[in-house]
C-alpha cells in the first residue's frame, strides 16, 4: 500500500506515493529517474548509491524513503559549483582532469561522499582521503587518479575560499 | 532490490514508542526495531527473519548524546568516532568506532545497533535463494547448525566492534519496555547462542550506555582483525582496559569479539598484582588463546583467528603499558 | 571558474601523446552519462530469471501454469523455447538462453517471466514449479577427467567420454634434455582460485521488440557484434532487423564480453509480449554470471643452463571452465603460449587441459589466460636466481628476448622494451640499493610480462576487417566518428577523437563519437583481447588520412595551390610553403562538399600480415605486436598479524607509443589494482556447489587505504604498425603485478608462496614455523621449499 511521501531533494520539493517499505535509491532512481545515483551491490558495501543527508555521506540502498522525510537530501543532480552557479563544481572538474572515472559507474558515489568530507574537512591529505573513502569501490582507476582528483579540487576550492 | 513488505511506524516519543510496541505484542505481531538499518536491512534484503512490523527510530528526538558516562543509543557510530570527550577518556572506544564497517555506514549506524548487531555466518548470510540451494539453518527458516550439524545450537558469529570495549569498560545498558525501564550489566546481557545472543524482551529497547566512573583510570584499546582496512566485521577483536599500580596490573580487563556466538569477557582471567612486562603479555597471550573458540562460519581459519586474539592481547598489553 | 579541458584554448596542437582527459569524462562525473539500467522507455516490463538451486540436475518438467495466471505477469518463458546454441566462439556454441534439459550449476537459469513490477516478476518466478532430477556434480577439477557414461556429460562434445572440454599439447625443442642438462631445474605446482572482474555496474539489458518487427537491444557489453550474431542464431532472424546498443558500460575487465544467456532471454520475452523488458542482474546473479578467471592447477618445471641462460620451459595447466565454454578454449591455448615472452625459449612443452564443470562458467578476464602461468613463470625465475647468485634483475636482462625476432612457437616480436623497462623500473626504485637490504618485513620483488595486442586472426573467420571506422564531415565542420569499438572506460572513444583531431589539425572538441548504435557503426569486433588502440586506431586513422586528403583537395580548389604543399593544423589548412596560404578549415571542407554534400571516408583495419607457424593452435596468442612490461614491487608485511602491504610499485610498460598519457597510465594503475587484489585478497570460495561469497563484502578487492603508491612508466619502443607505433595497455600491466608481489614477499620474509591469494594467515603459520625453527628474522634467505626434481 502506497502512501504520500515529501522529501527534500537538491532543493526541491518532491511529493509522491510509495509504499512504506520504499529505499531510498529506488525512490530515486525510479520514481525520480534521478538516474545519477547508482546501484551496485544494494547492499551498502560499494558506495555507488551514496548520496548526502544533512551533510552526511550514506548509502541510499540501505535508507528507508519514508525515514528521511523532511531531511535535506542532495544527489549527484545537485551538485553544482555553487548555490547560484550551476556550473560545473570543482570537484567534477578535477574528476574529468585527473582521469578520476574511467567506466564513470562509481563516480557519483565518490564525489558526493568527497563532497560531504570536503565539508567538514577543506584539506584532508591523502591518506584522510582514502580512508574517507572506505565504503567506495573503484574497480576502473587502482583509486590513484580519484586521489589525486580530490587532493587538486580540495587546493582549488581552498584557494577560492 | 525491493524490501519484504512490513508496516513502518514512526513514534516521535519514546512514550509512543512503548505503546506502539506494547500494542503490537498484544497483537501478537511481531516486530524490529530499527535505527540505522544498516543491519536490519541487508537482513531484509536477504529475507532473514523479516517481520511484518518495523519501529523506525528515525523520528525519535534524543537518545543520540555522547557523555563520559552516558551514551544514547541513537548516537552515530560516526559521532563517536570523531568524539573528543571519548577520545581522551576511552581512546579504545574510539578506535572500535573508527574500526567499524565503512564511513557511509558510520554515519547510518548508531551504537545500539551495533551492540545489538545480528550474529553472522556464512550460511545465514545469503540471500533467499542461496539457502535454499543450500539448505535452511536453524537461524532462519531451517532446523540445523550447518557450521556444527551435530549441535542443537547456532554458532553464528557476533560481528560487533564496540561490545568488547564497553565490556572492557563494565557498561551498562539501558532498556525501555511495556514492562517499565530496567539497567542490566552489558557483561550478563550478551548470552546462550547465535539467536537467542542477549537478554532483551523483543519489546524492549536499548535506549542508553552508561561507563562506570571508575572506568576511567582504565587505559583502553582495540585491535581488530580483518582481511581489508575497510568494509569489514572483525573476524577477530580484542579489547583491553588496564589500569597499572606503579609498575604491577592494578586492574586488567579483556574482551573478544568475532569470535563465538556472543562477545565475550574474561572475567577470570586475572593478573593483578603482576608485573607490567612483556613476560605477563606473553602470559596474557597464553591465557587468552586457552580460553577463545572459533568456528568455520567467517573469513580466515579459525585456528589463525584464535591465535590472533592473544597476539592482538600481548601487543595490545605492551603498548597500553607504554 | 575551470576552463573545460577540451576548450580549444587549452589545447596544444598535435594531439598525440598529449595527457587529454576522456571525452565522455564530464558526462561521468556530474552523473549524466547514461548506463543501461537509467533508460526508461514507455510500458516496460521487469523481467526475471528462475535460477538452478541445484549444481548439476535434469529437468523432468517445468510447470509455468500458475506464473502464466498471475494477473501483471506478460510472458513466461522456458529454455525448450529457444533451443539453439550459441557462445562468443564457432567452436565452443554450448549454451542456450534457459536450460533445455540439463542445469549445470547453481544459478544456471531455467526459466524466465516478464511482468509489470519487480514484486511481480519475483511472485511469479516463486510459481514456477521445476521437477530436477540432481546427479552427480562436477565440483573437483580433477573429477571432470574421470571417464564418464553419456548422462554425466555436461556437454556432448568432449574429449573421449571425459568432461575435459578442451586439451592441447605443443613441443618445441628438446625440454627433456635441457632439463637433464640443466645447473638448475625445478618442478613447482601452483594453484589459483577463481577470481571475478566485479566491475561496478552490475548486468542490465533492454529489450523491445517493437511495432515494426525489429528487435533492439540496450545491454552492458564489450562485445556488441558477438551479441548481434548471437541473437541472430537464437531468435533465428536476419542480423538487419536487429539493432544492439551498447549505452555507456560500468566497466568490463572481460566480464562483459560473451553474448549473455539473459541477453537471449530478455529479447524472446520481448518477442513474446511485444513490450520492453529490463533484465538487471543483482549482484549475486552477477558472480553467478561470472566468466572470471579460471581457477587453475598449474605444474611448471623451469630448466637453467650453466651460463644462466634459460633452457627449457614446461607447462601442464588444468584449468576450470565451468558450466560453459565461453572463450575456453582460447584460454587453454594461452596458458602455454604466453610464457613464449618476454624471454627467450629454447625448448618449450605445454600441456593444457580445460575441463567443464559444475560451477559458474569461467571466461575471460584483463590479462586472458596469462597471469596464472606468469605467476608460476615469474616465481621459479626468481627462484632460480637466488639459487644461482644472480640478481633478479640482471638474470632477467639476461634472458630477454630481443626485438625483431620469432620465438620458439613462432611469434613475430616486433619492437620489444623489455630491457627498457627492467632498467627504468630498476632506477625508478633505487632497486640495487634496497634488493636484499632492506629490514627483515620489508622487501622489493620484480617480474616482467608482455602481452597481445590484439589477435592477429579474428574470432569468426569471415574475410571482413576486424575493425572499421566511418567518418562524416558536414556543413557544420564537427566530424563525426562511427565505429562500434566498445568505450567501457577505457578511453576508446578518447582515442578514436584524439586521432581523427590529430590528422585533421583540429582541436578534439570537433569530433563527436558515435559508438554506441550498430545500426549507424560499422563492425569492430569489440573490447577484448587489447585489440581496440591497435586496430579501431589503424581504422580511423585511415579513415581520417581520407578525409585530411578531400579537405586538403577542397583547399586547393579554393586557394589554386597544389594539394602536395597543403597540410592541416590549427583549424587551417596551410602550406608548407608559403605562410601566407592559410584556409580556413570550414572554407575548405565546405568547398569539398560541392559535388557530394557531406564528406564521408572510411577506414579499416584487417588483420595482420601473415605470420605464425604452422603447427596446431599456432594461431593462439599470435598478435600483430606485442606490450611488454617489468615491475618492481615494494612491500611491507606486519610480522604481529602476517597482513601483506604493497606500499610501492613502479610498473613500466612498452605501450609502442602513449597516445594519451593520461589514458595509459590509468590503465596501468588499474591493472595494479586488480593484479593486488588477486595476489592479496580475491578468491571465489566455494562450499561444494555454492559459492559462498557471491557479493562485495565477502569477494574482497582492496580499497583505497590499502592503494600502493604506482609510479607508472611509459617506455616508448614505437611498433611498426601500431597508430603512430602504439601498442596496447588494457591488460599486459597486470601480468607483473602478481609474481613481483610475491617476489616482493619472498625479500621481506623469506617465504614463497604457491597458493593464491596469498593473505596475513598464511604468511602468519610461515612466520610461526620460522620462529620455531630459530630462523626469524634473518637474512640472508636459503630457499626452504622442497625441491622435486624437474623430471
Amino acid at each position: 500500500m502506497k502512501r504520500t511521501i515529501k522529501l527534500r531533494i537538491n532543493g526541491s520539493e518532491h511529493e509522491l506515493a510509495v509504499p512504506a517499505n520504499a529505499l531510498l535509491l529506488d525512490v530515486l532512481r525510479n520514481d525520480l529517474h534521478l538516474v545519477g545515483t547508482k546501484r551496485g551491490c544494494d547492499m551498502g558495501t560499494c558506495g555507488c548509491c551514496n548520496i548526502i543527508i544533512d551533510g552526511r555521506a550514506v548509502n541510499s540502498c540501505l535508507v528507508l524513503a519514508f525515514d528521511v522525510e523532511g531531511r535535506d537530501i542532495q544527489t549527484i543532480e545537485g551538485v553544482t559549483a555553487s548555490a547560484d552557479d550551476d556550473s560545473i563544481h570543482p570537484l567534477q572538474e578535477a574528476w574529468a582532469e585527473c582521469g578520476g572515472s574511467q567506466c564513470g559507474f562509481c563516480a557519483a558515489g565518490f564525489i558526493m561522499t568527497v563532497h560531504a568530507l570536503l565539508e567538514n574537512e577543506p584539506q584532508p591529505n591523502r591518506a584522510g582521503i582514502a580512508e574517507a573513502l572506505g565504503g567506495n569501490v573503484c574497480r576502473c582507476t587502482g583509486y590513484k587518479k580519484i586521489l589525486d582528483a580530490v587532493e587538486l579540487a580540495a587546493g582549488r576550492m581552498a584557494a577560492t575560499t | 532490490m525491493i524490501l519484504p513488505t512490513f508496516e513502518l511506524h514512526h513514534p516521535t516519543t519514546i512514550t509512543e514508542l512503548v505503546e506502539i510496541a506494547r500494542d503490537l505484542t498484544a497483537q501478537g505481531e511481531a516486530f524490529d526495531y530499527m535505527a540505522g538499518g544498516t543491519d536490519v536491512l541487508p537482513n531484509y534484503k536477504n529475507r532473514l527473519n523479516p517481520r511484518p512490523h518495523v519501529i523506525s527510530l528515525a523520528r525519535l528526538a534524543g537518545l543520540d548524546e555522547i557523555g563520559v558516562d552516558r551514551i544514547g543509543a541513537r548516537a552515530l557510530v560516526d559521532d563517536l568516532a570523531r568524539s573528543s570527550v571519548l577520545s581522551e577518556h576511552y581512546p579504545g572506544l574510539v578506535e572500535a568506532a573508527r574500526s567499524v564497517s565503512s564511513p557511509p555506514l558510520r554515519n547510518l549506524g548508531t551504537i545500539g545497533g551495533n551492540l545489538l548487531l545480528d550474529t553472522r555466518c556464512w550460511y545465514f548470510n545469503q540471500s533467499e535463494f542461496w539457502r535454499e540451494s543450500k539448505g535452511y539453518c536453524m537461524k532462519a527458516d531451517g532446523d540445523v547448525c550447518l557450521v556444527v550439524p551435530q549441535k542443537e545450537i547456532c554458532y553464528a558469529t557476533y560481528s560487533g566492534d564496540l561490545a568488547p570495549v564497553l565490556l572492557v569498560l563494565d557498561a551498562r545498558v539501558t532498556l525501555v519496555g511495556p514492562d517499565g525501564e530496567r539497567t542490566v550489566p552489558l557483561r550478563e546481557f550478551y548470552a546462550f547462542d547465535g539467536i537467542t545472543r542477549f537478554l532483551k524482551g523483543p519489546a524492549e529497547l536499548l535506549t542508553a550506555v552508561d561507563i562506570p566512573s571508575s572506568s576511567r583510570e582504565l587505559r583502553t584499546g582495540y585491535r581488530k582483525l580483518r582481511m581489508r582496512d575497510t568494509i569489514e566485521y572483525p573476524v577477530a577483536g580484542v579489547a583491553l582496559a588496564l589500569h597499572t599500580d606503579g609498575d604491577k596490573v592494578g586492574r586488567l580487563e579483556v574482551a573478544v569479539t568475532g569470535t563465538e556466538a556472543i562477545p565475550l569477557w574474561y572475567g577470570d582471567l586475572d593478573l593483578t598484582g603482576q608485573p607490567a612486562t612483556p613476560a605477563t603479555a606473553e602470559a596474557l597471550q597464553e591465557a587468552l588463546v586457552d580460553r577463545v573458540t572459533c568456528y568455520r562460519n567467517v573469513p580466515f581459519p579459525p585456528g589463525y583467528r584464535k591465535a590472533m586474539t592473544g597476539e592482538y592481547a600481548r601487543e595490545l598489553f605492551s603498548a597500553l603499558v607504554g | 571558474m575551470a576552463r573545460h579541458p577540451h576548450d580549444p584554448k587549452n589545447q596544444k596542437q598535435g594531439l598525440i601523446g598529449q595527457p587529454v582527459p576522456l571525452i565522455d569524462a564530464r558526462r561521468k562525473s556530474t552523473g549524466q552519462a547514461v548506463y543501461t539500467d537509467d533508460i526508461k522507455l514507455p510500458g516496460m516490463l521487469v523481467g526475471k530469471i528462475l535460477r538452478s538451486p541445484h549444481p548439476h540436475a535434469m529437468i523432468r518438467s517445468i510447470d509455468t501454469r500458475a506464473a502464466e495466471a498471475l494477473p501483471g505477469v506478460h510472458a513466461v518463458l522456458t529454455g525448450q523455447e529457444a533451443p539453439n546454441r550459441f557462445g562468443v566462439l564457432p567452436v565452443s556454441q554450448d549454451e542456450t538462453a534457459l536450460a533445455v534439459d540439463r542445469v549445470r550449476f547453481v544459478g544456471d537459469g531455467v526459466a524466465a517471466v516478464a511482468a509489470d513490477d519487480e514484486a511481480t516478476a519475483l511472485e511469479a518466478l516463486s510459481l514456477i514449479n521445476v521437477d530436477y532430477e540432481p546427479i552427480r556434480a562436477f565440483l573437483k577439477i580433477e573429477e571432470s577427467l574421470e571417464e564418464v557414461p553419456d548422462e554425466l556429460k555436461l556437454h556432448t562434445k568432449t574429449v573421449g567420454n571425459t568432461n575435459i572440454h578442451k586439451q592441447v599439447q605443443q613441443d618445441f625443442g628438446d625440454v627433456d634434455g635441457a632439463i637433464d642438462a640443466a645447473k638448475w631445474s625445478k618442478r613447482q605446482r601452483f594453484l589459483f582460485p577463481g577470481v571475478t572482474h566485479a566491475f561496478t555496474e552490475p548486468l542490465c539489458t533492454i529489450a523491445h521488440w517493437n511495432a515494426d518487427d525489429r528487435l533492439t537491444i540496450w545491454s552492458a557489453q564489450q562485445v556488441p557484434h558477438y551479441l548481434h550474431r548471437a541473437l541472430a542464431t537464437v531468435l533465428e532472424i536476419p542480423m538487419h532487423r536487429i539493432r544492439v546498443v551498447r549505452p555507456t558500460v560500468g566497466g568490463g575487465f572481460g566480464g562483459k564480453s560473451d553474448p549473455f544467456p539473459h541477453e537471449m532471454v530478455c529479447a524472446l520475452l520481448t518477442r513474446k509480449c511485444r513490450r520492453p523488458v529490463r533484465i538487471l542482474f543483482d549482484r549475486e546473479e552477477v558472480f553467478y554470471n561470472n566468466h572470471g578467471r579460471h581457477p587453475s592447477k598449474i605444474e611448471i618445471a623451469l630448466a637453467i643452463d650453466a651460463d644462466h641462460k634459460i633452457s627449457g620451459l614446461d607447462i601442464d595447466a588444468l584449468i576450470d571452465g565451468g558450466a560453459w565454454g565461453s572463450f575456453g578454449v582460447v584460454t587453454t591455448y594461452y596458458n602455454g603460449v604466453l610464457a613464449n615472452g618476454p624471454y627467450r625459449l629454447p625448448s618449450f612443452r605445454y600441456r593444457g587441459r580445460r575441463v567443464y564443470s559444475n560451477r559458474p562458467p569461467s571466461g575471460a578476464m584483463r590479462g586472458h589466460g596469462a597471469v596464472n602461468t606468469r605467476f608460476a613463470y615469474e616465481i621459479l625465475l626468481d627462484e632460480a636466481a637466488h639459487d644461482l647468485g644472480e640478481d633478479p634483475a640482471d638474470f632477467r636482462i639476461k634472458n630477454a628476448l630481443s626485438s625483431y625476432t620469432k620465438t620458439i612457437n613462432e611469434f613475430r616480436i616486433t619492437t620489444n622494451g623489455i630491457v627498457e623497462c627492467i632498467e627504468r623500473a630498476c632506477d625508478a626504485s633505487g632497486w640495487k640499493d634496497k634488493k636484499g637490504k632492506l629490514p627483515f618485513g620489508e622487501g622489493i620483488g620484480i617480474a616482467g610480462g608482455f602481452y597481445i595486442s590484439g589477435s592477429a586472426l579474428p574470432i569468426w573467420w569471415d574475410d571482413i576487417p576486424q575493425s572499421t571506422v566511418h567518418l562524416k564531415i558536414d556543413y557544420d565542420g564537427g566530424v563525426t566518428i562511427h565505429s562500434l569499438a566498445a568505450e567501457i572506460g577505457q578511453g576508446s572513444d578518447t582515442m578514436l577523437a584524439q586521432i581523427t583531431a590529430d590528422v585533421l589539425g583540429l582541436s578534439i572538441d570537433f569530433c563527436r563519437v558515435l559508438t554506441e548504435d550498430s545500426d549507424t557503426a560499422p563492425i569492430d569486433l569489440g573490447s577484448y583481447s587489447s585489440r581496440v588502440t591497435f586496430m579501431a586506431g589503424n581504422a580511423v586513422r585511415r579513415a581520417a588520412e581520407d578525409m585530411r586528403r578531400r579537405i586538403i583537395q577542397g583547399a586547393a580548389d579554393v586557394s589554386g595551390y597544389p594539394t602536395e604543399l597543403l597540410v592541416m593544423e590549427d583549424e587551417h589548412v596551410v602550406s608548407v610553403a608559403d605562410p601566407n596560404v592559410r584556409i580556413p578549415y570550414l572554407n575548405a571542407v565546405r568547398r569539398a562538399m560541392k559535388d557530394v554534400g557531406a564528406l564521408v571516408t572510411t577506414g579499416c583495419y584487417s588483420s595482420a600480415p601473415p605470420m605464425g607457424g604452422k603447427h596446431k593452435g599456432a594461431a593462439a596468442g599470435l598478435s600483430p605486436t606485442y606490450s611488454f612490461q617489468a615491475f618492481v614491487v615494494q612491500t611491507k608485511v606486519d610480522l604481529l598479524s602476517g597482513k601483506p602491504r604493497v606500499t610501492e610499485v613502479w610498473a613500466a610498460h612498452d605501450c609502442g607509443r602513449a597516445l594519451n598519457p593520461l589514458a595509459v597510465e590509468a590503465q596501468i594503475e588499474g591493472c595494479v589494482h586488480m593484479g593486488l587484489g588477486q595476489v592479496l585478497c580475491e578468491t571465489m570460495d566455494y562450499h561444494k556447489g555454492n559459492l559462498e561469497n557471491p557479493n562485495l563484502l565477502d569477494y574482497r578487492t582492496l580499497s583505497p587505504s590499502e592503494t600502493p603508491n604506482i609510479h607508472p612508466i611509459l617506455v616508448e619502443t614505437l611498433d611498426p604498425e601500431g597508430p603512430y607505433g602504439a601498442k596496447e595497455c588494457g591488460e599486459g600491466p597486470l601480468l607483473p603485478v602478481l609474481p613481483a608481489t610475491a617476489n616482493a614477499i619472498w625479500d621481506a620474509i623469506g617465504e614463497r608462496f604457491y597458493v593464491l591469494p596469498i593473505t596475513a594467515d598464511k604468511i602468519y603459520r610461515a612466520l610461526l614455523k620460522q620462529k620455531k625453527q630459530g630462523r626469524y628474522g634473518k637474512r640472508p634467505f636459503s630457499d626452504q621449499s622442497e625441491k622435486s626434481p624437474a623430471r
